[in-house]
């Protein structure tokens, strides 16, 4: 186990590196640039003004230097300062990541909410009225486009309803409660969504447990229907379950951008988009990155996790 | 999607094995109404199927039942509702809704269909080679796959996407880049399915026969790994192809997807945002085209999973 | 420039205004019936607003803003010399009066005593002259505010409170021009928080901002106006502002009570919303916020006449086959108004003696194109993303196109491609627009002018009979004058058609009416100026 969790660490690096020359070159490719906009186009002097700023991000050197420098920094957790903003990189980063963190840990826990007792049920009657109302209502969640979903969201629980603030975002460090209203539209969009993959998942790994002899075994044994699927089948189906949502989570991530846009969530996932549409160089390549390193390190977690619940699964 | 997912549907299918196969006459005439049988089996996947069958064949028959050109606008005439004119109405800009949504659907759902038949086509021989070859040739292809999958969530999408802007590609090739950016992106999972069946196969005994009497190697791995990994792959196509319609849609609410005027559902819902309250059909159709196709892909991909599934089949 | 009284603003010093709101104070404190209480409700101290807002800014400092700094929330940091009223006419800010010499070459300000930054430091010459500076540095400023300073030769200090300009060429509209892309003033001792935590001199100190999410501000005690009864403004305590792109979200939060004021209601509502929530929400047209228009590329390709002898045909074609109208409604859902110079009824430059461009005639448009040299070629439209009435008008204008025969493709662009392929010339027309060029010389001098920089790098349009008349006006200090002068050049404009206006850009505002109270929009939104905007709005309950 040790071994293989080392051999798995060190496989990281390569993919790293791997992935920072991906980004560097997409952000190479990305056509137009930023100094143009932070230059303007009236005036006399653009041209200078042009060199001015290249020069002082080092935009005039060949990219193979830029991306060494900006390895070497890197590595070092300096990721220097956004080129709209101008403020350190790190600050960007940090100031937006926790918002995404929490919708989409929220969300996701709200999802295996929906997702395991509907799924175990579908799985517990397989073919019954309650199997084909879980598989088609989770399948609505997928089914429907995020943004039209959580647009008549808002026109439903804010606006005729009254219920829930229509968009915006309070720190849960600051005001916990409060937060939470603010949450609830936008954590329900990614909940609805998710649960149809964790609904889905459920239902075949409970049918997969049930199958097993162990089931026929205790149920011969006399013990009652209710125990042998809470206690042992639910049990052993949640493995999977557990371990995928580890990894839809780090996934949403960079993919809850629609959202935050929709509910004025200040997240990570927003900032990148912006930052792309804006050429924001180092913030592209810092955001990615560091997104990038969570999603690795998620898989490896949740992969050593899985392997740890489920000694079935042999140490390649 | 993660190795763990692959592992687990490669997984459900290894004991699985391909039936005899039947002469060749036979094959076609008996394919139909055996698949209609099995379909039976799952009342999702009948429903799915006759839900797709008629989606294909609206794609299909587009330009015959389309009443209008789908650009032609006609701004004197916008935001009209349902007539014996325009079935389902005009747009902002005056344009047939029934006509968009016939042609936007058959354009995204040959996007959908094109783009997981090439990551298919990328990711499967990748995976083959990779697992097949082992050593070096299996560490760097699999953390090129590690790399892809790092990219959280449409991050990959939006910089493709917007790196296409550079090439200056219009109409017909702004599709491509887009069915390119899913096949891309949509490659690794295949691959990693691929690889782990191919791992799992290359231990059996029949391939070193097999290899024993000269067969080259790499058609060894793909016509012994193939028939064992064609259910899972059914199954994550479909599934995919959902998933696929519904980045665009993304994608065209980012400001990132098809320039106007292509008729597009995903471009044409984003732009009736603004008509949600005081036209609030503008929105409705292709909103519900979209559902309606993503919950027909969906519903016939898991009803195939459990056809498929040989665990989940006699019980 | 000349008239005194003009430029004699409200004298009083900041401990007047103190002294009056004692007095004010007292009198409540005493019993006494209020001033104004009968009939309209009187303003009242504190409250705080919440503006929802379509943009968020990019960043704070106000030398180097990179986009319109001029409707955001935190725009209410900012302020500077001069200011200007609901007719455009320049109004003592910082500067409370000022004086031309008579060959226009030189520009002097005097200082209001007691004007302060927000970290207290006194507005001194020195100051004013210290900013001038960093904005006229390229290192430190964006090109857009630097070019409002780019006749300026040198600033020079008589002593504390008169500030001197000197010019390299005659301008008979600089005072307006500092407020146009404005000059503002940042407290030099605190240049090294410019990015984080700017100090600057407007109604409201910076508090707080997060990206995308909000920005805090508070009221600036010391700010120099005051009311007619001389009770300091800002009346509000504060000021939050929530970027809130979803044009959906944002009128359901001012609908729902999370908002007060908005901006941005999205055509498509404006008149049902107006119609049907009238009677709880106060809508504001803005007056005038831009013009939009379609940009030739007169640089290079088919409709440039260096490529192209039958250029001119071509766009006349083009002008033939574009309906305004149908641009009116399908853009605009039919608010605003249709453009055929750059200055809408609302300005005071709005001129009626303007030659329109050719009129909507498909068959001509047909003719004309059928006739000319490179008819059949393709066309490229571009336009630029960020702003929906770009991308549809230059969707209807590819549709109309289409329908006279053009052969024509729409590309919808980020700004950084759109800067590139309007730099290089890699376009045919682009659907655009432009706003916030309060005097005439700021729109003719940049994008008309053959020698401006603007106009070289993304038009290359030249006439020299424009050319002269553009800088006879700048010389010029009879408005009446100056108006029939820069009404030629619309008539050149329109007959060349480097340039075809299409449409004023309305901008709707809405406001919640039980809350929001002395909110008077003015020409180019929230923040203009003297007697409108933000600074005498407050907030009741």
């Amino acid at each position: 186990m040790l071994a293989y969790t080392l051999r798995r660490i060190a496989q990281l690096v390569p993919v790293l590196l791997l992935l920072s020359v991906a980004v560097f070159g997409f952000v190479e490719a990305l056509p137009g640039s930023i100094v143009d906009t932070l230059v303007g186009t009236e005036g006399g002097d653009i041209e200078e003004a042009r060199k001015i700023l290249e020069k002082e991000y080092g935009l005039d050197q060949p990219v193979y230097v830029r991306y060494a420098k900006w390895l070497y920094r890197a590595v070092q957790f300096d990721f220097g300062k956004s080129l709209v903003t101008r403020r350190p990189i790190s600050f960007e980063l940090l100031s937006r990541i926790p918002a995404t963190v929490y919708l989409a840990v929220v969300g996701i826990s709200l999802s295996m909410l929906i997702a395991i007792p509907l799924g175990t049920f579908a799985a517990v009657r397989r073919n019954s009225g309650v199997d084909y109302t879980a598989q088609v209502s989770s399948l609505a969640g997928i089914s429907i486009p995020e943004f039209w979903f959580a647009i008549l969201c808002v026109l439903l629980f804010s606006l005729y309803l009254g219920w829930l603030p229509s968009s915006g975002y309070v720190s849960p460090f600051e005001d916990f409660w409060g937060s939470l209203q603010f949450l609830i539209l936008p954590a329900a969009a990614i909940g609805f969504r998710q649960a149809a993959f964790t609904t889905r998942l459920t239902r075949s790994s409970m049918l997969d447990e049930l199958s097993k002899e162990y089931v026929d075994t205790a149920r011969s044994m006399g013990l009652p229907e209710r125990r042998v699927i809470f206690r042992y089948t639910l049990r052993n189906a949640m493995i999977p379950t557990i371990t995928i949502s580890g990894l839809q989570l780090a996934n949403l991530l960079g993919g809850t951008v629609v959202l935050e846009s929709i509910f004025a969530w200040p997240g990570i996932g927003r900032a990148i988009f912006e930052a792309i549409l804006q050429r924001d160089y180092p913030l592209i390549q810092a955001g990615v990155l560091v997104l990038g390193c969570i999603v690795v390190v998620m898989n490896l977690l949740v992969d050593l996790t899985y392997r740890l619940l489920n000694p079935r699964v042999k140490f390649a | 999607m993660s190795e763990l997912e692959a592992d687990k549907l490669v997984d459900g299918t290894l004991a699985w094995r391909a039936p005899p196969v039947p002469p060749r006459r036979r094959r076609l005439a008996t394919a139909l109404a055996n698949a209609w049988h099995e379909l039976r089996k799952s009342r999702t996947a009948s429903i799915g199927a006759v839900m797709l069958v008629l989606l294909f064949g609206a794609c299909i028959a587009t330009p015959w039942i389309a009443t209008h050109d789908p650009i032609k606008q006609n701004y004197r005439a916008r935001l009209a509702p349902p007539s014996e004119q325009h079935l389902l109405g005009t747009d902002r800009l005056g344009r047939d809704i029934y006509s968009r949504l016939l042609y936007g659907g058959r354009r995204l759902v040959t996007i959908a269909v094109v783009a997981v038949a090439l990551s298919l086509l990328i990711g499967v021989p990748f995976g083959v080679l990779t697992g097949y070859f082992g050593g070096l040739a299996d560490t760097i292809g699999m953390r090129i796959v590690d790399g892809l999958l790092a990219f959280p969530g449409l991050l990959l999408y939006l910089l493709f996407v917007t790196v296409a802007q550079a090439w200056k590609f219009e109409g017909f090739m702004v599709d491509v880049v887009l069915v390119g950016a899913l096949a891309f992106a949509g490659m690794p999972e295949k691959a990693r399915l691929a690889r782990g069946s191919v791992l799992a196969e290359k231990q059996k005994e029949y391939v070193e026969a097999s290899r024993a009497m000269g067969d080259s190697s790499f058609c060894i791995a793909l016509a012994q790994v193939l028939p064992n990994i064609v259910s899972p792959l059914i199954v994550t196509a479909t599934v995919r192809f959902g998933f696929v319609i519904l980045i665009v849609a993304a994608l065209s609410f980012l400001g990132l997807g098809t320039p106007p005027p292509t008729p597009d559902w995903g471009s044409d819902l984003s732009a009736a945002r603004d008509y949600m309250e005081t036209h609030p059909l503008i929105a409705a159709f292709p909103g519900l085209a979209i559902c309606y196709t993503v919950l027909a892909f969906n519903l016939f991909g898991d009803g195939l999973r459990d056809i498929l599934d040989p665990r989940l089949a006699e019980r | 420039m000349n008239d005194k009284t003009r430029n004699r603003g409200v004298e009083a010093t900041r401990r007047e205004f103190l002294k009056a709101t004692t007095v004010l104070a007292g009198t409540a404190l005493a019993g006494l019936p209020g001033t104004a209480m009968a009939g309209k409700k009187h303003p009242k101290r504190g409250g705080t607003l919440r503006f929802g807002t379509r943009d968020d800014s990019v960043a704070l400092d106000t030398h180097r803003n990179i986009i319109y700094f001029v409707s955001h929330p935190l725009t209410g940091i900012t302020g500077g010399l001069v200011d200007f009223d609901d007719k455009m006419q320049p109004k003592p800010a910082v500067a409370e009066s000022w004086d031309s010499s008579s060959d226009l070459m030189t520009w002097t300000f005097k200082l209001r005593r007691g004007a302060e930054y927000h970290n207290g430091q006194t507005i001194d010459a020195e100051s004013v002259k210290w900013n001038v500076e960093r904005i006229k540095d390229p290192k430190t400023s964006h090109a857009f505010t630097r070019s409002v300073l780019s006749d300026v030769e040198r600033v020079t200090v008589d002593d504390k409170q008169t500030v001197r300009f000197h010019l390299k060429e005659p301008h008979a509209a600089l005072d307006i021009n500092l407020v146009y892309y404005p000059v503002n003033l940042m407290a030099p001792g605190a240049v090294d928080t410019a990015d984080t935590h700017p100090v600057n001199c407007g109604p409201f100190k910076f508090k707080s901002w997060r990206r995308f999410d909000v920005c805090e501000l508070v009221r600036f005690e010391n700010f120099w106006e005051t009311d007619s009864e001389g009770n300091s403004l800002p009346y509000l305590d504060g000021l939050v502002g929530r970027p809130k792109k979803e044009d959906r979200v944002r009128l359901t939060g001012l609908r729902t009570g999370e908002l007060d004021l908005i901006d941005n209601v999205a055509y498509a509502d404006a008149p049902a919303f107006k119609k049907d929530h009238g009677r709880t929400f106060d809508t504001w047209p803005v007056p005038q916020v831009g013009t939009a228009m379609m940009y030739f590329n007169l640089k290079n390709g088919l409709l440039s006449e260096k490529d192209n002898p039958d250029a001119h045909l071509l766009r006349q074609a083009i002008a033939h086959a574009i309906d305004h109208e149908g641009i009116h409604q399908a853009v605009f859902n039919g608010l605003g108004e249709i453009s055929r110079g750059f200055y809408s009824s609302a300005s005071p430059w709005h001129s009626k003696d303007i030659e329109s461009w050719p009129k909507f005639d498909p068959d001509k448009a047909k003719a004309l194109r059928k006739k000319a040299k490179g008819g059949d070629e393709k066309f490229s439209i571009i336009a630029n993303d960020s702003f929906p009435y770009m991308q549809q008008s230059g969707e209807l204008v590819h549709a109309m196109l289409k329908d006279a025969g053009f052969n024509a493709v729409l590309e919808i662009l980020p700004g950084p491609v759109m800067l590139e392929k309007q730099g290089k010339g890699d376009y045919h027309i682009d659907s655009t627009a432009n706003s916030y060029r309060l005097d005439p010389d700021g729109w003719f001098s940049r994008n008309i002018l053959s020698t401006a920089p603007e106009n070289r790098r993304r038009n290359g349009y030249k006439n020299e009979k424009a050319d002269q008349i553009i800088l006879a006006a700048r010389k010029e200090r009879d408005p009446a004058k100056r108006r029939l002068m820069y009404a030629d050049v619309e008539t050149l404009v329109n007959r060349d058609l480097p340039i075809l206006y299409t449409h004023f850009v309305p901008l709707m505002m809405a406001s919640n009416r039980a809350r929001v109270k002395g909110y008077n929009v003015s020409y180019s939104g929230p923040w203009s100026y003297t007697g409108a905007g933000m600074r005498r709005t407050w907030i009741d309950g």
